[in-house]
């Protein structure tokens, strides 16, 4: 029973440290307290955790991602092992979202396994207390948004149920923006199962997910933070109250949240391009009224889809970018130091020459953004959106 | 002198509990976690109280004895093939040992006869003596290529070097740093790393006398005894208000006081305190140096800092602590991390005067002779 899992790294990781992974792996099977249980799956997360935050991201080597991922496998033992109560499954719920976010898939994503099993437990243990929940459905203060009027001339051109050759020919190919129509109406979000603050809730509502605090990434105030969904709802959604701004932004919600993926469809119109349909990039974006997306570019197609609520949306060509005044650091050579619904026209006097199209997006309707091609977002109202990014 | 150290135990590093003597896994947290300082083990050579030197990794501790006949000492056990070693580093997977003529380093997660790394040295003897990770023309660090060269000009006199910057002392008391800076950790007031030293103008005109570095932060002493700090304050190592630090607290009050875990729902008192802390300043980066204050107004003599927490020696023999706790690093007699520097009561309660102080990642080791009675 002892060795019934094997707990193979590559050299990166010290032999201290494996070490402390094989004295969790043994009190697995052995007779000690739950606080020293819990006292060495720290000490495994804690050391990891040094490790991804030691230089870029994209340079944390992958064996600390699964050390981290283990320490939450030893840690969610721990609390579970003797009838946890109700607080000790939240915290493993909390414990197996870290491990999915930040660590390495181990033992065949077996964290992702045991969250789906300890969901499940919250669900059932919550369904009673759902009937009374009922009444916060009319905190949501009707927002009035201010609404943009959208000239006729540059206005976004709109296509209903392109077939793939003429989407291909008329817009692909050329880059040009379009909103196409139709494509998403059998999309269960938007039919059998409505997504809706309830159904999120019910869903995914105590799961943990990041979320972008401050009005836009380029302020000085901005940062990001982890919160249940509950939590993101209740704090920035519903008691907003003079809250700053909070967005669940760019998050892959649909890998750590499996029964989300099963109400929305991958646009067939992704088929066009070069790559496979394993490397397109599906973001949640998810937030109250008067979130910002500063203008800025990416490099790959990008379906928007809209889900939820709408947002005022203006696009600038890449051929335009002299007028654009991106950022000159590495970090944020993509965005525009421009504020696009607030302009600074001394310091940036070409931006008002730079022609530009715009639309209010609504829930049903998916924009196509062509690669490289300036985006400026703000949510009118509640939104909910789904990103396709794809090459 | 005697070494006294606290904080993380798991390996034994600060004193071997009868479990681990047996070879049980160690389950009780006070043998992992040791929050009130305690003396260190004796070593085999017997030689501690004649006075040596600490090294120390996440899992090690090292004594170095520089007297007579010089050795390393690791786990209680002399290294052989230290004989007669200058000087001695420790990280998690290596042991550096510098001699008159050679540098060696033995990869500790093997038993090999022979270093996993060597290169041959000259030492000119009227030079000034061996400085791990300073060696003549260069450094050694942590990660391949070892040798590195620094310009001579840089007339490097001391080096601090953690997984991701470096800080450089020149015999002139100029300060260079250079590596990787997302965390504000160069003090250059950016954010963007720098492949070559870089001089710290903040810091230019005020000589420096001793640089450290943490896992994420810098510090340095000049020559008037002040601390100066710079890089990232998530733990309060810095010494400055900590927002993350004031959360996690916030966080484990309410824990402790039986609440469900939501994280984002506050209490009405909880607000309230937000709303009174909104007049404080808090700081995450520092991205140039800062001055820190210690009250009393005190000289510092010498500083060490872990991964994320900094101790600092006065000229009056007090060591005060700040930043994580959570191993009882700080020396407290509490699990609790501090964004505020606090002095040590243990050492001045029984009489004693902090010399030295070296940090290893997660625990904190002071030398200590007995206070002279007034």
């Amino acid at each position: 029973m002892r060795n019934s899992f094997h707990l193979q790294f590559n050299d990166k990781v010290e032999s201290s440290v494996l070490e402390m992974l094989k004295r969790s792996r043994h009190q697995l099977y052995s007779d000690t307290t739950s606080a020293s249980r819990m006292l060495n799956a720290q000490i495994i997360l804690d050391f990891s955790w040094e490790k991804l935050n030691t230089g870029t991201w994209r340079h944390v080597d992958k064996e600390w991602r699964r050390v981290y991922s283990y320490g939450c496998l030893f840690k969610v033992a721990a609390l579970c092992r003797e009838e946890p109560s109700a607080d000790e499954v939240l915290q493993a719920l909390k414990t197996c979202d870290m491990g999915l976010l930040m660590g390495a898939a181990i033992m065949d994503n077996i964290l992702q396994v045991i969250v789906q099993i300890l969901q499940s437990e919250v669900r059932e243990s919550t369904k009673e207390e759902d009937e009374s929940e009922h009444a916060q459905v009319k905190r949501i203060k009707i927002e009035c948004p201010h609404v943009p009027v959208i000239k006729e001339e540059l206005a976004v051109p709109r296509i209903k149920c392109p077939s793939l050759e003429s989407f291909n020919t008329n817009y692909l190919l050329p880059l040009k923006p379009v909103i196409l129509e139709g494509i998403i109406d059998h999309w269960p979000a938007l039919n059998e199962h409505p997504w809706s603050i309830e159904y999120l809730r019910s869903m995914a509502g105590c799961r943990t997910v990041p979320v972008e605090v401050g009005t836009r990434y380029t302020d000085e105030e901005w940062s990001q933070t982890l919160l249940t969904v509950n939590g993101f709802i209740d704090r920035y959604i519903l008691n907003k109250d003079g809250a700053a701004v909070g967005y669940l932004a760019q998050h892959q919600l649909f890998d750590q949240i499996p029964e989300l993926k099963e109400d929305i469809r991958l646009p067939d119109y992704c088929c066009l391009g070069d790559g496979d349909e394993d490397d397109i990039t599906v973001n949640a974006w998810f937030g109250p009224g008067g979130t910002v997306s500063p203008l800025h570019q990416d490099p790959q197609q990008n379906f928007l889809a809209q889900v939820m609520g709408s947002k005022y949306i203006r696009l600038y060509s890449p051929e335009d970018t002299d007028k654009l005044y991106p950022h000159q650091s590495q970090l944020l050579h993509n965005t525009s130091q421009v504020e696009v619904e607030n302009p600074d026209t001394e310091r940036f006097p070409e931006f008002a020459k730079a022609p530009y199209l715009e639309c209010v997006l609504q829930p049903g309707e998916v924009l196509f953004i062509p690669v490289q091609h300036w985006h400026y977002i703000r949510s009118l109202e509640l939104s909910f959106s789904v990103s396709f990014w794809w090459s | 002198m005697r070494w006294f150290g606290f904080g993380f135990n798991a390996f034994g590093q600060i004193h071997v509990g009868e479990k681990l003597i047996k070879g049980e896994c160690s389950d009780a947290a006070e043998e992992v976690k040791v929050f009130s300082p305690a003396e260190l083990d004796c070593c085999s050579c017997c030689r501690v109280k004649t006075g040596c030197h600490i090294r120390a990794s996440w899992s090690r501790r090292a004594y170095l004895h520089l007297d007579g006949d010089s050795c390393v000492c690791l786990c209680g056990v002399s290294v052989k093939d230290s004989r007669g070693c200058q000087d001695a580093s420790v990280s998690e997977s290596h042991l550096t040992l510098a001699f008159s003529d050679r540098i060696e380093s033995w990869d500790l997660q093997k038993e090999e006869k022979t270093p996993s790394w060597s290169m041959g040295i000259t030492t000119e003897s009227s030079g000034p003596s061996l400085n791990l990770p300073l060696v003549p023309g260069g450094y050694i660090a942590t990660k391949p290529p070892f040798y590195r060269s620094l310009s001579p000009h840089l007339k490097a006199k001391s080096l601090a070097l953690s997984a991701e910057h470096a800080v450089l002392l020149s015999a002139s008391g100029a300060v260079y740093t250079w590596g990787l800076g997302s965390h504000g950790q160069l003090g250059h007031g950016g954010l963007t790393p720098e492949e070559e030293p870089r001089a710290v103008e903040a810091l230019w005109g005020m000589p420096m006398s001793c640089v450290a570095t943490g896992g994420w932060h810098s510090v340095c002493i000049s020559d008037g005894g002040d601390l100066y700090v710079w890089g990232w304050n998530e733990s309060g190592q810095l010494g400055l208000p900590s927002r993350g630090l004031r959360k996690a607290l916030q966080q484990q009050r309410s824990q402790q006081a039986g609440a469900t875990c939501q994280d984002a729902r506050t209490s009405p008192a909880e607000e309230s305190q937000e709303g009174e802390k909104n007049e404080e300043v808090f700081i995450s980066i520092q991205a140039f140096p800062a001055l820190l204050d210690i009250t009393p107004s005190c000289e510092i003599r010498t500083v060490s800092c872990g991964s994320r927490h900094t101790a600092a020696v006065t000229t009056t023999g007090d060591l005060y602590t700040w930043g994580w706790g959570d191993y009882g690093q700080l020396g407290h007699q509490t699990l609790i991390s501090s964004d505020e520097p606090q002095r040590v009561e243990f050492f001045s309660e029984q009489h004693m005067r902090v010399v030295d102080v070296v940090c290893g990642a997660w625990n904190t080791f002071a030398a200590v002779v007995k206070e002279e009675v007034a």
